[in-house]
């Protein structure tokens, strides 16, 4: 084999991959917190009687679930120049509405999921509809779907790494800088996966310590 | 606009429905591989499987589109082209979430149908390939439509390495006519369309083949 590995090239980038992977964290925490907002309202609203929000909900869950992420970066790097959005604002609006659609999926089926009679103990309580709401079913509807949250997180880690396409420096675009000086395309790669690799592994195994009992499965991965 | 482009456009969703063809096909087939392997009794084979399922699924799509594009290519000495790589990596991606699936379905058949199997003096072999599978398959169609609706998705990433698929060609267009918004949102329609049917296929075939309970 005439390849001449040289790992090295990943210590003396180390400072570009961590700022990559520092923009990494940032567009998956920004993008989660995006999807949870979305999310929680859609799936509220999905869940709920009126039909018109149901429709809205699932019309939004359909079509954002159904056009690729990429796509939707696109769509907000290039199709709507008139914002002229920074790319890493256009890759987190992008996660945000994409995963957003799954977290309104979850929810949904989260608080689907809440016995019906703790509506109707809630309300027979004197709560009002949206005390009911916020204080007695989003608790338990949480909790039973907290673990599907925890996967998301990794989920969305893994598909920042689209968001180099549209040449935000994340960690994916950092391996493809290092290549593009060192020709070291194997190392930078292989290492970027790697840590990829390590965070979302991390990051299940944090889920099952720390979200123990009955709603977590060991055989799962988070 | 869009009108006048089409051809391109329509040669590029011919590459993108080519690409999900094969990797449907190839997917399916390494998951089933790597889904048996996984269930079987060799342990050495149980946790290779194991390892390749978990590296592939810990690492992003882009990022193992681009090992096999750029970082094997030096290491074997030949080169793919990116409709090549694209379709290596997509199948092996793929296959690696399908491969959980049939693990999964492999599963739920039920223990007395395997023994009644080797009751009846089947070898382990043949109560895999005459009983189990066929039960497991027409369980699993819900989860393996789940997959490839996702996959006729991620077939856009590959126009990060210059296939040009339907993606890839309305970036093309665009560059020429600068029109991004009504290119963009037929886009979004076509794997609307092309998504949402693929499910509704699934779910008529799983309202037919289903097993009840």
């Amino acid at each position: 084999m005439s390849y001449q590995f040289d790992w090295g090239v990943l210590w003396r980038y180390r400072e570009a991959l961590a700022e990559g992977f520092a923009l990494t964290l940032a567009l998956s925490l920004l993008g989660l917190l995006g999807a949870l907002a979305l999310g929680i309202v859609a799936g509220t609203a999905g869940a709920g009687g009126r039909r018109a929000a149901r429709g809205f909900a699932g019309t939004y869950v359909e079509v954002a679930r159904n056009v690729p992420l990429l796509v939707h970066m696109y769509f907000w790097y290039l199709g709507l120049t008139a914002l002229r959005l920074p790319a890493f604002w256009c890759g987190v609006l992008a996660l945000a509405i994409y995963s957003g659609a799954y977290v309104a999926e979850i929810v949904r089926a989260g608080i689907q999921s809440v016995p019906q009679g703790q509506t109707a103990a809630a309300l027979a309580s004197g709560l009002s509809p949206r005390q009911a709401l916020v204080h007695v079913i989003y608790p338990q509807a949480l909790r039973i779907v907290a673990p599907s949250l925890a996967g998301l997180l990794s989920q969305l880690i893994k598909d920042s790494s689209l968001a180099s396409v549209i040449s935000v420096g994340e960690l994916t675009f950092a391996a493809g800088a290092i290549e593009g000086e060192t020709f070291r395309t194997f190392e930078a790669y292989i290492g970027v996966s790697l840590l990829y690799l390590v965070t979302v592994t991390a990051i299940s195994q944090l889920t099952l310590r720390t979200l123990s009992g009955r709603a977590v499965d060991p055989e799962m991965r988070y | 606009m869009v009108w006048r482009n089409l051809p391109y456009l329509a040669e590029g969703f011919a590459v993108t429905l080519e690409t999900s063809a094969l990797v449907i096909l190839g997917g399916t087939a390494l998951g089933l591989l790597l889904g048996i392997v996984r269930s079987g009794r060799v342990a050495s084979l149980r946790h290779a499987a194991w390892l390749y399922i978990e590296l592939i699924r810990g690492t992003p799509l882009l990022v193992v589109l681009f090992i096999v594009y750029f970082a094997v290519p030096p290491l074997i000495g030949h080169r793919f082209t990116a409709y090549e790589a694209a379709v290596i990596g997509f199948i092996a991606f793929i296959g690696a979430y399908i491969a959980e699936d049939v693990r999964s379905g492999l599963a739920s058949v039920p223990r007395g149908q395997v023994e009644a199997g080797l009751a009846n003096g089947l070898s382990p072999r043949q109560v895999l390939w005459l009983v189990v599978l066929p039960q497991a398959v027409r369980r699993m169609i819900p989860a393996l439509f789940n997959q490839f609706v996702r996959l006729v998705k991620f077939t856009s990433v590959a126009s990060a390495i210059g296939v040009t698929e339907l993606t890839g060609a309305t970036l093309a267009v665009n560059a020429r006519e600068f029109k991004p918004l009504p290119l963009l949102i037929a886009l979004a329609l076509a794997y609307f369309v092309a998504g949402y049917g693929l499910s509704l296929v699934g779910r008529w075939l799983n309202r037919r083949y289903a097993i009840a309970g």
